[in-house]
Formats: C-alpha cells, structure tokens, sequence
C-alpha cells in the first residue's frame, strides 16, 4: 500500500439555515492518500480547512449507518468507498430525497418514523411466561429473514427510490424489509396486523420495483425482494382471509 | 445540476426547529445510469396503450365487414406500422426478461408449508411458457393451428 500523496477536488454541497437560500458548490483541493476512504478526506477538511463543514459519521466500518451521502450522485456509504477508484474531482451532496438540516446532514426524522410504522417488534398473541422458557428458533427458522435483518438504517436506500421521492406517504424500502422480516420471524405472531398494514395506501403497492434500493445498498440486504415478497404475502393473506373469514378454525 | 424531489418527500409529521433545503431527486434520475432501464420499462406502458387502442380499431374493423377488414390489413403493411410494431416486438422483449430477471426474488420464502422453487427453475418455466405461449400464438396467426 502506497503512502504517496497526490491532490484532488471534492466539491461539496454547502448549506447554512441560518445564510443561505439555498444549498450551494463548495471546492476543496487536498492532498490524500491512497489508502484513505471518503470519508477520510471529509474528516480530513473539516480537521484541517474548514471546520464549519458539517457531516455525520461514527463507526467508520460500515456498521452504524450514519456516514450515507452522495457521492458522484450516487448513495453510498461514505467510510466503505475507497478514494482511489474516483477520478481527480469527488462531488460529495446530502442523500437525495431527504431535507438538509445542514451541509452533508438530512433530516432523519422522517425515517425514524416510517420505521416505528411496521411495528418492528415480535409481536405475541399471548405473552408468554417467563416460566416458559426462551422462544426457540431452529437454524432454518433464523436463516428466512436473516439477510432481511442485516440492515443498519443507512437511508441509501430511500436516496435512490424514485417512488421515496415522489410520493411522500410512501413508507420505503427499510421500514418495508423491516416490517417482512418480522413476518418472517417464526417466534412473531403479528404479520396480519403488518400485511393490513401493507394492504393500506403508501405501502408495499406502491413499489415500482425500480431495484434501485437493493443496487445501493452496502449489507446486501436486498430490500426489493422484501418489499415484493411483502406484497406477495399481503395478497396472499387478503384472499385467506376472504375465503376463511375466521381463519378456518371453526 | 439536481432538480427538486417532492417538497414533502421525507419530510417529518411534525416540521423541526430548524430550516431545512428541500430534498432534491438523484442528480441520474430519470434517464442517468441504472434509472434508465427503469424509465423506459415504465414508458413501455404507452406502447401497450398504443396496442390496445390498435387491437379495438382492428375488432371494430372485423365487425364492420370484409372491406373494413381488408383496409386495415393494408393501412398495416405501411413503414409506420411496420416500424411500430418492431418497436413494440423490443419493448415486449425488454419488459419480459426484467421482469422475469427479479421475478424469482420477489417470492416469499415459504407460503405455509410451501416452499418455492429454486430461482433458477422460476426462471427457466417463465421463459418455457413465454416461448410455448409465443409458437402457439405464431402457429395460430400462421394458420398452422385451428384453422
């Protein structure tokens, strides 16, 4: 690995509340290394050129989630994209489809909200006791929707929906995968209250199925297979129901 | 340059302290990179309304007699319809295999005891189908079958 330094341009996108209009270009040339990451470089303007950039970021492994942005115009999640496979300019935006509270940082409020949404909980008809034991879940049981629960609610997924972008109301990829992978859970006895959830405006339905949520994101979590599977459950449970209103137990 | 997305997209119930820009779209939507192939599978639609309304104009010719019949059969051997329908043929073809391309991962895993074949064998019948659904088709137009 080389430590050799070499220049490049990252034009950012600067917004103040408190200044400005609207959100504007700002350039800065420095010297970086061929080992950093983006979010190497961010940290590095901030420490040591401009320290009013504000940007969000924690873990720097690809596990918290906070460090999504724009980069190129494309979400990704900052502290997992190495440097040198950008050309010599780097344009860095805040995730698209979301209101920017201030310079690289968007309004996650929303986002927190849509989550609650879909109930993401286990969900019991009757708690059990104590007494009882732990649920028990086989591996086969776990393996259902265990890839549906390696998301870390990164947000690239609702910057690259068009559907997240035009319709408000729409509850998104990662609340939707998060919402099937309880459906999934064989210790959860929710999902008809999810999928009359899903049945609902603004939901599963409303999916366009571009892909582009499971092209952006960084676990592999392959939100639009959620989403579709969901609307397949959903349906699927409006015409059990309509042919066993009472769920054939009597 | 980025346009703006919906003003309320992401946009909390209750608006908070500070002001916030509003959400833009992703600077390659509509027509840029992956969005591509998404917009012109959703364009397609036009191509269908186009061939229904061209599938009424042909029932209402049948129903109107030989002559009417007959004029539409030659309107058809035009360059337009010609062209029309090859850009049809294409849109078919493109809608067909993205869709078949994520059909399997849009099963659930298990429905009740049911589990669904591998992806590999979905994909394998909905092309079996499309192709024997197609022949068929081909056989009938030809005056091969049901004549």
């Amino acid at each position: 690995m080389s430590d050799a330094l070499q220049k490049k341009t990252f034009v950012i996108t600067r917004f103040d509340p408190d200044q400005d209009d609207a959100p504007r270009k700002q350039s800065y040339e420095i010297p970086v290394r061929s080992d950093w990451k983006v979010l190497d470089a961010l940290n590095f303007i901030k420490d040591e050129v401009d320290a009013t950039l504000s940007h969000r970021w924690s873990c720097r492994m690809a596990v918290c989630g906070s460090c999504g942005m724009m980069v190129n115009g494309e979400p990704r999640l900052t502290c997992k994209e190495p440097l040198d496979q950008y050309g010599s300019t780097v344009a860095i935006a805040p995730l698209a489809n979301f209101p920017v509270v201030r310079d690289l940082v968007v309004e996650a409020e929303a986002f927190m909200e849509k989550l609650t949404h879909v109930k993401p909980w286990i969900i019991r008809a009757k708690e059990r006791a104590v007494e009882e034991g732990p649920l028990r879940q086989s591996p086969a049981e776990l393996e259902e929707f265990k890839q549906f629960s390696m998301c870390i609610n990164c947000m690239l997924c609702y910057a690259a929906c068009p559907v997240v972008a035009n319709e408000p109301e729409f509850l998104g990829p990662a609340a939707i995968a998060l919402g099937h992978r309880y459906n999934l859970d064989s210790r959860d006895e929710g999902a008809a209250e999810r999928n009359e959830l899903f049945r609902g405006e603004g939901t599963v339905f409303s999916c366009s199925f571009a892909n582009e949520c499971s092209e952006v994101c960084p676990k592999h979590v392959d939100p639009a297979a959620a989403v579709n599977q969901a609307k397949f459950n959903a349906a699927i449970d409006w015409a059990t129901r309509l042919v066993l209103p009472r769920g054939g137990d009597e | 340059m980025s346009r703006d997305a919906n003003p309320h997209a992401m946009a909390p119930s209750k608006p908070g302290r500070t002001r916030t820009a509003p959400p833009q779209l992703p600077d390659r939507f509509p027509f840029g990179g992956r969005y591509l192939a998404y917009t012109l599978f959703d364009l397609t639609g036009i191509l269908y309304v186009l061939l229904g309304l061209m599938v009424l104009c042909a029932t209402w010719a049948l129903g109107s007699g030989a002559a009417s019949w007959s004029s539409l059969l030659e309107r058809h051997r035009s360059v337009v319809y010609i062209a029309f329908h090859a850009v049809a043929l294409i849109g078919v073809i493109f809608v067909g295999v993205r869709f078949f391309g994520f059909f399997p991962k849009a099963q659930p895993p298990r429905v009740g005891p049911l589990k669904p074949p591998p992806g590999p064998v979905i994909l394998a019948a909905l092309y079996a189908v499309w192709i024997g659904v197609a022949a068929l088709l081909c056989g009938v137009l030809a005056g091969g079958i049901l004549r």
